[in-house]
């Protein structure tokens, strides 16, 4: 992230002035809000002072190490930058919050560096939303700048690609290109027919020769059929080419999301994932195997027209062009208006089906509190809004495109014109006429469509760049040269790490701690504090920072992740089944795992009753579909899961935090069976669900509190303590003893 | 009455889980709001025969569009994250207060809530799958940049138009059919 910015010539004539001798300037922000205008100011601030300068004058400084507690407040519509000075609050600059908080955020910490003397120069590795050459957005979720990406590049990869589907793929080019030689064949052909046969000139008998005549016919309709059944041929290779080209496409894009780490993939939504697995490879195929030959055959045709008709009689050509600048601006306002129009009824009807999802999903809030009619009433004015626009939008179209096509063909009747003086001078014939106008013809077609042109392309390329980035980042926690597959015995040892899912901002700060092999380790701390966080260093979704965690005394970096994986067992909060029978969820993590196996480790996670008691038994379906289970039952399926493959070391999650005491207890017997030999880790809320913890780990805004026993924390009085005592006395109230 | 002047940032958060800590409602009888020497708000809280004077203060509306005058939220910034605050208390209607203190709150108020009006819309242009905004601000001109006009403009029940652009910036427009002719037919496609 870019933390020295250029001044304005005007700027750095004033910071030359007022910077003292031996000042070393070290981060230069921009900010953009002074009072109610917006301006155009900087804040340079070097190892002692800030300035603030705003074209070209400097309106204030602010002597560093004076300072103290810098941070960056966001407000609304924009942020202000905060600092004190002897216990007295000031503000310093305020400025637009997307494009600068996340700067002034580590410009914070380097200022409090700076006050404290330490003149280490921060460096921050978030990535920019913004193209740093020309200041255009990236695309959205990408690092891709629509304006300067390398187009070159893309069309290499698109080329390497398309390796063994290349042969398949032309095919469709070879139809265009060879449908617009019929295209202008058929034409002449035909003008030989009415010159030489239909309306020969006078004196020139040719009824001898029908024969021939014959011929000329014939060609042009086997010519025409030849042509029609070359298009059956096409549309069916391309539907085949086209599609595995897609699939290909869409599979090596999802082979590689599924090995990029966890916090890359985080970066980017589900939704944006899936658009670019279905949707962007689905554009590029409509744009490789159908919009692109038609392209080229168009923009092939309108020069050869150009040409034919050049070579014909030059002067007519004149005629074809007269009508074509007037039309072409025409045409572009007309779609800009339609399309203006679609956007307004696209909005509307986005409106209207939000807005049925939204009364759908509450269907039940709706009718408990009565408000049936007032929905009713909300989706019918909305809905009403919609037909309306749509409505008057097919009017306007259905009016002015076909007189569009009549003004497009003006240029035709020009032709007619001129052409018609000619032939009834003799200075030439009805086929010659024939053929130019219908070359015309083929010329004025595709200018009807010409605007969408540059907007397909720039799709194309957005859709292509958005796949191209995904195969091409790079795998994020990679194992290192040679990983080691180690038998895991369950000795954890965190030590120093520090860690953030942004860099300015630690989640985790210098936390350090010993697990013994078979110990159960409670976590508790307030949300927010980096429990989870600390648990997903530990499964390696993310790599640490700083620091290292160690696995009976091997870094976890050395080993290698599917022996880290097949020997850890997770039970999360929100439990995730997949579609499919409670059978195959159980045997996610040991597919090969017998179906006694199966009953065992139900038995062990108290499933199996609630299990048996299901008509279809291990085979009911479960998962987004299938049959709906309480929270408790899903819980157990999710813990016998996470115990099939026997792990050295398990992890819950917050996994009894939404279930009713009764349940609880359950899932409380299935977790006692389960610590026996294995290292254990517990995020609760509940304090009753670690009563069996051997050690119990307090953090606190992601720094370690309190680490012991139960006696040891209790004795402390401190958060633990605190914590203890405040569920005992809402026990207390809730069960008056 | 001694004075307790409490520095905020020395002071270690109680851990609180249930603890609940009753609102205190703000009026002329028993909270002075002045300017503090670093330009910002300080309160002056009497509080059950209390007075405790809090140096700096944040304003925070509880309905900053449909009712931004009244429910105020006052409250002091903490140490542990940034943009995170306790409240001291509320102002139920800031007109309680006399015109000077009320000068001082919109000051503050308006740095907070930094929503510049559009004048005159001079284009809005679709490039790259990014609207391109260029207007007139009661803030001067700018050109923002929006990302889905559908998600990003709200109607107001007034009629009202909030605008907000990828950066988080929020522009208003009181009634868009006072705009002039132009402008107005740039924004009506997406209303």
């Amino acid at each position: 992230m870019k933390l020295d910015y250029e001044l304005l010539p005007a700027d750095q004539e004033v910071f030359d002035k007022a910077v003292g001798q031996g000042e070393k300037r070290m981060y230069c922000l921009p900010y953009d809000v002074e009072g109610d205008r917006f301006v155009n100011g900087f804040l340079v601030i070097t190892d002692k002072t800030i300035y603030k300068i705003c074209e070209g004058r400097l309106l204030a400084t602010y002597s560093i190490r004076d300072y103290r507690s810098f941070r960056a407040e966001s407000m609304y519509g924009n942020c202000a930058l905060y600092a004190r000075k002897d216990g007295v609050s000031t503000m310093i600059c305020r400025f637009i919050s997307g494009k600068n908080l996340s700067r002034y955020m580590v410009i914070c910490k380097a200022c409090d560096l700076l006050a404290e003397g330490n003149d280490l120069l921060v460096e921050d590795s978030t990535r920019e939303r913004f193209c740093p050459k020309c200041g255009q957005p990236f695309i959205r979720h990408t690092n891709i700048c629509p304006n300067c990406f390398d187009r070159k590049a893309v069309y290499k990869k698109l080329w390497g690609l398309t390796r063994g589907l290349r042969l398949m793929m032309s095919f469709p080019v070879l139809v265009a290109l060879f449908g617009l030689i019929m295209r202008f064949a058929v034409p002449y052909i035909q003008a030989i027919a009415i010159n030489g046969y239909i309306n020969p000139a006078s004196g020139i008998d040719r009824s001898g020769e029908m024969g021939t005549y014959l011929l000329i016919v014939l060609s042009i309709i086997s010519l025409d059929v030849l042509y029609r059944a070359l298009g059956i041929v096409r549309s069916r290779l391309s539907a085949v080419s086209g599609n595995r080209f897609a699939m290909m496409l869409r599979s090596l894009l999802y082979e590689k999301i599924e090995s990029l780490s966890l916090s890359s993939i985080q970066r980017k939504s589900t939704g944006d994932l899936m658009g670019r697995v279905n949707h962007d490879t689905q554009i590029v195929q409509n744009f490789i195997v159908g919009q692109l030959p038609d392209l080229c055959a168009q923009a092939f045709s309108f020069v050869v027209a150009l040409i034919l008709m050049l070579v014909i009689d030059w002067r007519i050509c004149l005629f074809v062009f007269v009508p074509i600048p007037f039309v072409v601006f025409l045409v572009y306002k007309f779609w800009k208006h339609i399309d203006r129009r679609n956007r307004k009824a696209w909005i509307l009807r986005t409106r209207a089906s939000h807005l049925l999802q939204d009364i759908l999903n509450g269907i039940r809030v709706v009718k408990c509190f009565g408000q049936e009619e007032k929905e009713i009433r909300r989706f019918s004015e909305s809905s009403e809004k919609q037909a309306d626009q749509e409505v008057s939008n097919a009017l306007i179209f259905d009016t002015i495109f076909p007189l569009l096509g009549f003004l497009l063909r003006l240029g035709s009747y020009f032709i007619l014109l001129y052409g018609n003086y000619k032939v009834f001078h003799g200075t030439m014939e009805l086929g010659t006429l024939h053929q130019i106008s219908t070359y015309a013809n083929i010329m004025y077609e595709p200018l009807l469509f010409i605007t969408f042109i540059p907007r397909n392309i720039s799709n194309f390329m957005t859709s292509l760049s958005k796949v191209l980035e995904i195969l091409e980042e790079n795998v994020e926690i990679t194992d290192i040269g040679l990983p080691i597959d180690i038998k895991i015995e369950g000795d954890i040892r965190v030590k120093d790490i520090v860690f953030g899912y942004d860099s300015y901002n630690p989640v985790l700060q210098k936390v350090s701690v010993d697990i013994h092999q078979g110990e159960m380790v409670g976590i508790v701390g307030l949300s927010g504090s980096g429990k989870t966080t600390l648990i997903n260093l530990i499964m390696r979704l993310y790599d640490v920072n700083e620091g290292e965690i160690t696995i009976d005394g091997v870094n976890i970096k050395d080993i290698s992740q599917e022996a880290l994986r097949s020997q850890m067992g997770v039970v999360l909060q929100e439990t995730f089944l997949f579609s499919g029978t409670i059978r195959d969820n159980i045997r996610y993590s040991k597919p090969d795992a017998s179906d006694e196996e199966v009953i065992e480790t139900a038995r062990v996670a108290n499933a199996h009753d609630f299990i048996m008691n299901l008509p279809e038994g291990y085979n009911t379906i479960v998962g987004e579909k299938g049959y709906s289970l309480s929270g408790g039952e899903r819980q157990r399926i999710a813990i016998a899961r996470a115990i099939i493959h026997n792990p050295r070391i398990l992890i819950l999650d917050e996994a009894t935090a939404a279930l009713d005491t009764e349940t609880e207890k359950l899932i409380q017997d299935a977790i006692n069976k389960l610590v026996k030999n294995r290292t254990t880790l517990v995020i609760a809320h509940r304090l009753s669900t670690l009563r069996n913890a051997d050690k119990l780990l307090v953090l606190d805004d992601g720094h370690v509190a309190e680490f012991g026993t139960h006696e040891e924390l209790l004795e402390k009085q401190g958060i633990y303590y605190k914590l203890v005592m405040a569920q005992q006395k809402m026990a207390h109230e809730i069960v008056p003893a | 009455m001694a004075e307790k002047k409490i520095d905020l940032f020395e002071e270690e958060e109680e851990f609180t889980l249930d603890e609940q800590k009753k609102t205190v409602d703000l009026t002329p009888e028993n909270a002075r709001f002045f300017r503090s020497e670093g330009g910002l708000i300080s309160l002056e809280l009497t509080d059950e025969g209390e007075t405790k004077v809090y140096e700096r203060v944040m304003l925070l509306r509880a309905f900053p569009i449909t009712n931004p005058d009244e429910f105020i939220s006052v409250r002091e910034p903490t140490k542990r994250k940034t943009s995170r605050a306790k409240e001291v208390g509320m102002i139920r209607r800031a007109s309680d207060f006399d015109e000077a203190t009320n000068v001082l709150f919109h000051e503050e108020l308006d740095k907070r809530y930094f929503t510049p009006q559009i004048h005159k819309i001079h284009s809005i242009k679709e490039k790259f799958s990014f609207y391109y905004w260029d207007v007139d601000t009661s803030a001067g001109h700018i050109v923002f940049l929006m990302n889905n006009p559908f998600n990003n403009i709200r109607i107001l029940e007034d009629g009202r138009l909030l605008i907000s652009d990828i950066d988080g910036s929020v522009f208003v427009i009181p009634d868009p059919k006072k705009l002039d002719a132009a402008s107005y037919r740039r924004i009506e496609a997406y209303l």
